[in-house]
């Protein structure tokens, strides 16, 4: 299965990124990963590119909010985005706040799977549980 | 006149600059107190120089960190640069320090040296007339350091690689050689005036389980393309590993391969100087802690035998410091220093020539790259992965190299990606680790090996 991922926004913080990378691939995904410092045309662009299935954006610094906003108005532009599994994790909000409040909005965003401040295996196991069940259908 | 100059004068003529006096700057320097030059106090080799990091928007609060850092007894002050200035945004670097300097709040990251201008700031270095050291990240630095040798700061830190591959995305790392390549001369050629302008390398990279072979690599690369170019003092660096015995080692290795390799070049009459990082990582929340791990590197420097230690707060993992807690730091690294007295001389000589060996091999792939300039064989192989730095953000990095930290927590190589490591030292760093794990299982150890200081 194919996978795009990346930091979004003005955001450099490259040590999960990587991890996610390495993490993707030992189970079994094909990895194209755009890296720190992208924007979510570049993120959909891909995708359209790669004929990626899922689309697995990070973001550590608190952009993600204002990023997230403009998901659904961009995607729509995209004519063949709409079976594009959407997932969003990392530190979603700026300052603190709990995942009750921030994993709805983010749904609400465009987002099917939103993981904040849940560790990495368990996120993508979170995944891994999605996909079975979507294929099953 | 010479292209270099024509190529000054394009720089200077910035409408950000107030009419640059090329010939006042040049009778300045020639004149200035010695006590403005690192390579001076180096020279004299009295102490290991003490250096804390710092940076305010308006002159009054850089004025004020100062005296703070007077207080403590510093030896050499910084002068840590903004981030707009950094990215050569002067514009908006001008309206955030206007921002700064009418309302109370900081609305910037560090001081904007172009905007404040090398006759308003060199006020300030003559009259604390104690060594500045310039800390940046820029990689087009023309402007910047040329304003700062013209305000009296003659320790300029950074290179084309230390300063982009840990930074940038995608800003071209050709240019940034370029760019650095006009530092370097216009550096040697001040040099020539009175005592020379320091340069010092940025070795701590992303600080992040970068191993000691690819960080010293890196500083001998560096290096060279300084010297070449005539500096006559340099600084070469690293960070705190998390090893007592790892850094004891890269330490000595970096030392004697600098002077080296500066021969093979025919610069031996260059200076060279070793400068130590405290902690550079992820740093503990509480700050008691945070200050046992800034006394510990203090000892770690000594056994190291630095002759420059840049100090941490233990505000670290909290934001940018106070001056008091900055100021704090400095008078306790002085203090330990002070107290630390007949320290053992510890020598490991296998680890010693297995880093040496990883050295040579990759400088050696480095020199037989068919480019035919130095900086031009330094850019393929990092194009080409023969230089791969764990964790950098830059689209031309490989990221192929995977490092861990074995049981005593030195970091090992267990994928060298397509770096020349020799195969028996690539086998014994691997044979140093459990490799018995799966890919998560290591990701789990990559994670905890980031954090272990906290």
């Amino acid at each position: 299965m194919k996978v795009v991922t990346g930091v979004v926004g003005n955001d450099i913080h490259v040590v999960a990124n990587r991890l996610m990378d390495l993490s993707l691939n030992a189970r079994g995904y094909e990895v194209f990963n755009l890296g720190v410092n992208t924007y979510l045309e570049e993120f959909f662009d891909a995708a359209v590119e790669t004929g990626a299935e899922i689309l697995l954006i990070s973001s550590l610094n608190g952009e993600a909010e204002g990023w997230s906003r403009e998901v659904k108005l961009l995607k729509a532009k995209y004519k063949t985005l709409d079976n594009l599994v959407m997932m969003i994790g990392g530190n979603l909000t700026v300052g603190s706040g709990s995942a009750q409040d921030i994993v709805p909005k983010y749904k609400n965003y465009g987002f099917d799977l939103v993981c904040h401040q849940v560790d990495l295996n368990t996120g993508l196991d979170m995944l891994e549980a999605f996909m079975q069940e979507r294929n099953a259908q | 006149m010479s292209l270099l100059q024509e190529e000054r004068e394009i720089i200077l003529g910035n409408e950000f600059v107030d009419a640059f006096d090329f010939d006042e700057v040049t009778e300045f320097v020639k004149g200035a107190s010695k006590d403005l030059f690192i390579s001076h106090h180096f020279s004299k080799k009295q102490k290991m120089l003490v250096q804390p990091r710092g940076g305010f928007p308006t002159y009054e609060k850089q004025f004020a960190l100062y005296e703070y850092f007077v207080d403590a007894n510093v030896d050499v002050l910084p002068l840590t640069i903004d981030s707009n200035t950094r990215l050569n945004d002067y514009g908006t670097a001008k309206k955030m320090l206007r921002l700064s300097e009418e309302n109370e709040m900081d609305m910037l990251n560090g001081y904007p040296l172009v905007n404040h201008g090398y006759r308003t700031t060199r006020k300030m270095m003559t009259h604390f007339n104690r060594p500045v050291s310039l800390r940046h990240g820029t990689p087009d630095a023309r402007l910047l350091i040329e304003t700062a040798i013209a305000s009296g700061i003659f320790e300029i830190e950074g290179g084309p690689i230390t300063y982009l591959l840990p930074y940038s995305k995608n800003f071209p790392l050709d240019k940034a050689f370029l760019y650095w390549k006009y530092v370097e001369r216009v550096c040697a050629n001040y040099s020539q005036l009175n005592e020379p302008i320091n340069r010092e390398s940025f070795g701590p990279l992303t600080a992040t389980l970068v191993p000691p072979s690819i960080t010293i690599v890196i500083q001998l690369l560096e290096m060279m393309l300084s010297l070449e170019e005539g500096v006559k003092s340099f600084s070469v660096s690293f960070a705190q590993q998390g090893s007592m015995i790892q850094d004891i080692v890269t330490g000595a290795v970096l030392k004697k391969l600098a002077k080296y390799y500066a021969g093979k070049i025919d610069c031996a009459d260059a200076a060279i100087h070793l400068v130590y990082h405290q902690w550079m990582g992820a740093f503990p929340m509480n700050k008691d802690s945070a200050e046992q791990l800034i006394n510990m590197s203090t000892v770690i420097a000594s056994m190291v035998g630095a002759d420059k230690i840049i100090t941490k707060t233990r505000e670290e993992a909290s934001g940018i410091p106070t001056k008091e807690a900055n100021a704090k730091t400095v008078a306790n690294t002085q203090y330990t220093l002070r107290i630390l007295n007949g320290l053992p001389s510890v020598v490991d000589e296998e680890e010693e020539e297995i880093l040496t060996q990883e050295v040579h091999a990759i400088m050696e792939a480095v020199f037989n790259d068919c480019a035919d300039t130095l900086w031009r064989k330094v850019f393929n192989c990092i194009k080409n992965g023969i230089i791969d730095v764990p964790f950098s953000p830059h689209i031309i990095n490989h990221n192929n190299m995977i490092t861990i930290r074995d049981t005593n927590k030195n970091i090992r190589i267990i994928d060298r990606g397509n770096v020349p490591i020799p195969d028996n030292c690539y086998a014994y760093e691997k044979s140093q680790c459990d490799l018995n794990k799966d890919t998560t299982g290591i990701v789990n150890d990559i994670i905890h090996d980031i954090g272990i200081m906290q």
